[in-house]
């Protein structure tokens, strides 16, 4: 059985912007297995955006391939991308990006909520990880009512609660402070090491860098070094 | 939204901008009661005119000479009359059938003469349902027999002729074979209709005597004036009746009788639903304001929601059901309002006096002149129930309309677009 979580096999991606064509990847290949801490870093407009864009089936390549799970991004339509969103992948953004309306307890069940499944043990698995990650006690308030750090708790909750192949995490220290940022990276480094999920990060955090298992550098839309530190480290 | 009631979520966003909110639940209960106010007044105003033309002309429904609505003459009669209203009487909805002679006279004084329209009637079966005017008498009285002795004037119409009270009145007219017959009558009253116009040419003789003058036997005459219990019927009654006398007389609509009432009365109430669709969508544009706005200002909201898993279509669901909830509330916050100010008016009509006044529209009785018929200036008010249905389907379905729109918007948020995702 395979372990590849996510392929991507010579994507290039061309935007319109005006009359100009962009290249925002230039036949880039990359593949992660699960269970991987992996960052990825390089100058902007080196397509780390985009890339991550296309791995959390929000985008389609311009050619080649995406696969997640074995399965052709590119070739899924709207609904089915959709669901692929909900039930396999799983998202940390820059701004946190909670649903004001909604508890954090909601907020971090959303998307479980959404995969449908038993409500007691959807209940007891969010609730335990909210005291995993430090919000126990917590789960009734509000987005407002939580400092930064406490929402990208909430946030990581939510984006591993439903069990996804992978978490995309976007920048997810840059708002926060450097002491909140150390304890993102120890809750999200504990649940790879203890859950096994497995992380993608884009970044131009050093600290994030620090602590990833696996550095990707894009330039120009294509790898530029892929380094393992297990290998960089002997 | 598994888990996670779309209700809840969409009444806690309906609260997020409170102001706005409240704001537009206020122009959807200000829309309402207009709504109310204006359909309010149509409805039983309209009621009360037709029911006023009922009793001026022949009843809500006549039954008549099949030629006689084209070419009236007292030659064009109906016989069996007493049978045919008789059998009319045992119809749950009929109030009361009563026998009516009525045509063209001319009348003379010793000063003057003028021509005029006649009713001839039964006064022991006619009340003041079925004749309005049996309660506005101004000097002396009316018959109380069929076979009384006198003639009863308009106001206008004796002081034209410069008749008092007691003084003969030469009254001829055409007969059932097409001869000119004369008769004489003392005038022993004189009564106002409620219209100046009227008054100036209505004349009231007891049934026998014309019957008599004219050679109608004793079950005959022009009409069979039907009054119903609710003028609304009128189209199905007719229809009924109609299978049930058939044969030799129509059986005829007070609109059928009165085509320009009908034509008034459609166009007055096709300018209140014009109204109330101005009303409606003032209020719609309103409501889509509030809706749009708030989908405007969540786009990046929904963007996130769109990449986290959710589906067009629960983001369109919940921003119906937002939608859905405004109006349930706008219904609310519009009963507040109207349901005591509609029961108020319910109770007292609608006082126009001062304003009818202002305009010089009201005659010296107090009385409003429309067509001929005579109408108070206390408006009565009150909603029929399909009105007060419309009413709330017409809040409901401009609410949710007004968020149609929104609700695609919502659904059709790009995720890269309205948030830097990844």
């Amino acid at each position: 059985m395979t372990n590849k979580i996510v392929e991507v096999k010579n994507a290039t991606k061309v935007y319109k912007q005006g009359s100009v064509d962009v290249h925002a990847l230039r036949g880039l290949d990359l593949t992660i297995d699960k269970g991987e801490f992996t960052a990825i870093y390089g100058p902007s407009g080196s397509g780390k955006t985009t890339l991550l864009n296309l791995i959390g089936a929000l985008d389609s390549p311009t050619s080649g391939e995406v696969l997640l799970e074995g399965q052709n991004l590119g070739k899924m339509g709207r609904r089915k991308r959709s669901a692929m969103r909900r039930d396999r992948l799983g998202f940390v953004f820059q701004a946190y990006n909670l649903i004001p309306v909604l508890s954090a307890y909601e907020n971090a069940e959303a998307v479980a909520a959404l995969k449908g499944g038993s409500a007691d043990a959807r209940r007891k698995k969010v609730m335990a990880l909210l005291q995993e990650v430090g919000l126990n006690g917590m789960e009734d308030r509000r987005p407002h009512q939580l400092s930064g750090g406490q929402q990208q708790r909430v946030a990581i909750v939510r984006a591993i609660a439903s069990d996804p192949a992978i978490v995309l995490a976007d920048e997810p220290t840059a708002n926060v402070d450097s002491e909140t940022s150390e304890k993102l990276l120890q809750i999200m480094e504990e649940l790879n090491r203890n859950h096994g999920v497995t992380f993608l990060f884009s970044t131009h955090d050093p600290r994030v860098m620090e602590r990833a298992h696996r550095l990707v550098r894009l330039v120009d839309g294509k790898v530029d070094s892929d380094e393992r530190k297990e290998i960089r480290q002997k | 939204m598994n888990g996670l009631s779309l209700i809840k979520v969409a009444w806690r966003n309906l609260w997020r901008q409170k102001r706005r909110t409240i704001l537009t639940l206020i122009s959807i209960a200000f829309g309402g009661l207009l709504a109310v106010l204006m359909t309010g007044m149509q409805d039983y105003t309209w009621l009360d005119v037709i029911d006023s033309t009922a009793r001026l002309g022949s009843g809500h429904i006549t039954i008549q000479h099949p030629e006689y609505i084209d070419r009236p003459a007292l030659s064009r009669s109906v016989t069996g009359t007493d049978e045919k209203r008789t059998a009319v009487e045992g119809d749950e909805d009929v109030k009361v059938a009563v026998e009516r002679a009525s045509g063209q006279a001319m009348l003379a004084t010793a000063h003057d003469s003028f021509g005029a329209f006649f009713i001839a009637y039964d006064p022991t079966r006619e009340s003041d349902y079925t004749l309005e005017w049996t309660d506005r008498v101004l000097s002396g009285q009316l018959f109380d027999q069929p076979d009384s002795d006198g003639i009863v004037l308009g106001g206008v119409l004796a002081e034209n002729l410069n008749a008092e009270l007691g003084d003969k009145v030469v009254f001829t007219l055409t007969d059932k074979s097409g001869e000119i017959v004369t008769g004489m009558e003392r005038l022993i009253g004189t009564i106002t209709t409620g219209s100046s116009a009227s008054d100036a040419g209505i004349a009231l003789l007891p049934i026998d005597t014309v019957r008599n003058v004219v050679g109608y036997d004793a079950t005959e005459s022009t009409q069979v004036a039907i009054f119903l219990n609710n003028g609304r019927r009128t189209l199905t009654v007719s229809e009924r009746l109609d299978k049930l006398i058939g044969g030799d007389a129509s059986v005829l609509t007070w609109d059928e009788i009165a085509p320009e009432m009908r034509t008034f009365v459609a166009m007055k109430k096709g300018g209140g639903i014009v109204m109330n669709l101005v009303i409606g969508i003032l209020v719609a544009a309103g409501i889509f304001n509030t809706i749009f706005m708030g989908v405007m200002e969540r786009t990046r909201e929904f963007g996130v929601m769109m990449a986290i898993g959710y589906r067009a279509k629960q983001l369109f669901s919940l921003v119906m059901v937002e939608s859905g909830l405004l109006a349930i509330l706008g219904l609310v916050a519009c009963a507040i309002p109207t349901v005591p100010l509609y029961l108020k008016l319910k109770e007292t009509g609608l006082d126009m006096t001062a304003t009818y006044a202002d305009l010089g529209v009201l005659d010296e009785h107090g009385s409003m002149d429309l067509g001929g018929v005579g109408l108070d200036p206390v408006l009565p008010f009150g909603l029929f129930p399909e009105s007060a249905v419309a009413i709330v389907l017409a809040i409901v379905g401009a609410t949710l309309l007004a968020g149609l729109y929104p609700a695609w918007k919502a659904g059709r948020v790009d995720p890269i677009e309205s948030i830097n995702v990844v």
